[in-house]
């Protein structure tokens, strides 16, 4: 039978080197194929999860495994190949303005080995799902804020990562251009990514329902499919 | 900060990183650098073939008139006990006869009568290494049997030997300022460097192995150092061409296409050796994204 767990957290903590806890004894397990929406107020945590899903910083005690990797004892090697297969929307982007849309696109394919004669025909396929393939030799700050995280989520989808991670998709967008990043956001879980977004705006949650793990103090306070 | 930007479209939709101020700015500093030591070495090549030091070996010439009663085996032995003399030969009337006749060509002068007529010749070939006071003792030897010696042969040995010290002064230099060059390469690097920080740490965070990261600073490196070795090899004609006259007064022919090369790899040497230094200490640059 296929092992469904994809990431699986026990008594994780995370203390900074100031010592100040970010998150302490969290017991969560995401299965694949789920879309969660990871809540709470500003410090609770949600971008210090994500950020330890990417390997961007390790637990200090309890066990963490992502996609079948201890992130305690991981090795590089490990971490980076993880990452190869995690897709990250970030609330600022992180676009490379001096880039074009499809450099910027391309990146991930790039670091994974694709032969250039490849990457032009793959990166407007995955502009076309974000309907964003007329700008593919625009620069990055030519675009709309909407259309830059577009363009980001391209990036991060462009090499059919198993997970999409997202930090505040939809922070800095109004209400019909954060609609519309969800939808693209929904369609990729339903293309089979495992999606885990932390966000601040529930309005959506009717229309793109989804797993609600709420975090407070670094604590996991709420797990709406545990209330299940 | 990149200011006054140029965008080179490479294949496959890739430009080229944006060529900014700071890289201009390297690239003439080291391309002038670059340029001083070729022209010193330029320089050190046209005062070798001034004095004639392509021989390997440096000979001189001691002269005894013939009218004079001197003891010749004497001098010949007390010039070949000399610190730092390798041979001493002495001329046959029959070479001298014979070099007589190839300079008088045809001009119908009587070249045994001639050759008569010149002086004993003994040719002392001085060793690489030679002693301090090689030259002195020769000088005195020669002054004990009333004998002379060439004295601009000998002016020729003191430029050789100048210049066998300014030719190790110039390698020093060069390595000196093949550091400095590296370290200014570095420099600019790693403001680049700092400047797309958010490049490299988005490269780690989607999983680029270090040299995926790093390589494209070591081509810029090795490109900029290259391309300030071609620019200075350029500089060089203006110089050359400018004291031509001179040069072929002296029946110097400096070889600048010879340089072309060793300045090149000589600018690619010392931008790659920037960029490494400057990449080395990427690790604790900021990992986290």
């Amino acid at each position: 039978m296929e092992n469904k767990v994809f990431i699986e957290l026990q008594q994780a903590m995370l203390r900074y080197r100031t010592g100040k806890v970010a998150l302490s004894g969290v017991n969560l397990t995401i299965e694949k194929g789920q879309f969660v929406y990871l809540i709470g107020e500003s410090g609770a945590g949600k971008s210090t999860l994500l950020r330890m899903i990417y390997g961007g910083i390790r637990p200090t005690s309890g066990q963490m495994l992502v996609q079948g990797v201890d992130m305690r004892q991981a090795k590089e090697k490990q971490i980076r190949l993880l990452r190869q297969r995690t897709g990250v929307v970030f609330q600022d982007h992180k676009l490379l303005f001096s880039r074009t849309v499809f450099e910027n696109v391309a990146l991930p394919l790039r670091v994974q080995g694709w032969k250039s004669d490849r990457l032009v025909a793959r990166v407007g396929k995955v502009l076309d799902f974000v309907e964003l393939k007329d700008r593919l030799w625009a620069y990055p700050e030519a675009l709309s804020g909407g259309e830059q995280q577009r363009i980001a989520i391209a990036r991060a989808m462009i090499a059919t990562p198993p997970v999409i991670l997202a930090d505040e998709p939809t922070g800095n967008l109004d209400n019909e251009t954060a609609f519309r990043v969800l939808n693209l956001l929904l369609a990729l879980n339903k293309m089979g990514a495992t999606v885990i977004t932390a966000t601040h705006d529930l309005q959506f949650l009717d229309s793109h329902p989804g797993r609600v793990l709420r975090l407070h103090e670094g604590s996991l306070a709420e797990d709406s499919h545990a209330d299940k | 900060m990149q200011i006054n930007n140029s965008r080179v479209r490479l294949p496959g939709g890739f430009n080229m990183p944006p060529f900014g101020i700071h890289q201009y700015l390297a690239l003439m500093i080291v391309a002038v650098a670059l340029w001083a030591i070729g022209s010193v070495w330029l320089g050190l090549q046209g005062a070798s073939q001034w004095v004639g030091s392509w021989q390997q070996q440096i000979a001189l010439h001691v002269y005894v008139d013939t009218d004079r009663q001197i003891d010749l085996e004497g001098l010949e032995q007390e010039l070949a006990i000399i610190s730092g003399v390798g041979l001493v030969q002495k001329v046959s009337k029959d070479d001298t006869l014979e070099w007589m006749r190839k300079w008088l060509g045809d001009t119908g002068m009587d070249a045994k009568m001639l050759s008569a007529t010149l002086p004993v010749t003994f040719v002392v070939t001085l060793n690489q290494q030679r002693g301090e006071f090689s030259l002195p003792d020769l000088r005195d030897t020669v002054g004990r049997f009333s004998a002379s010696l060439n004295e601009d042969e000998l002016q020729l040995v003191k430029v050789h030997d100048v210049l066998e010290r300014v030719n190790t002064l110039v390698w020093f230099a060069t390595v000196l300022l093949g550091i400095a060059m590296a370290l200014i390469v570095s420099n600019t690097l790693r403001m680049i460097l700092l400047a797309r920080m958010d490049e490299v740490r988005l490269m780690r965070l989607l999983g680029a192995k270090e040299w995926f990261v790093r390589m494209p600073f070591i081509l810029e490196g090795l490109a900029l150092g290259a391309g300030a070795g071609g620019l200075a090899w350029l500089m060089l004609w203006p110089l050359v061409l400018g004291v031509q006259g001179w040069l072929a007064t002296a029946h110097v022919d400096v070889q600048i296409w010879g340089m072309f090369f060793p300045l090149l790899l000589g600018g690619g040497l010392v931008g790659g050796l920037g960029s490494v230094v400057a990449t080395a200490k990427l690790d604790t640059a900021g990992v986290e994204a």
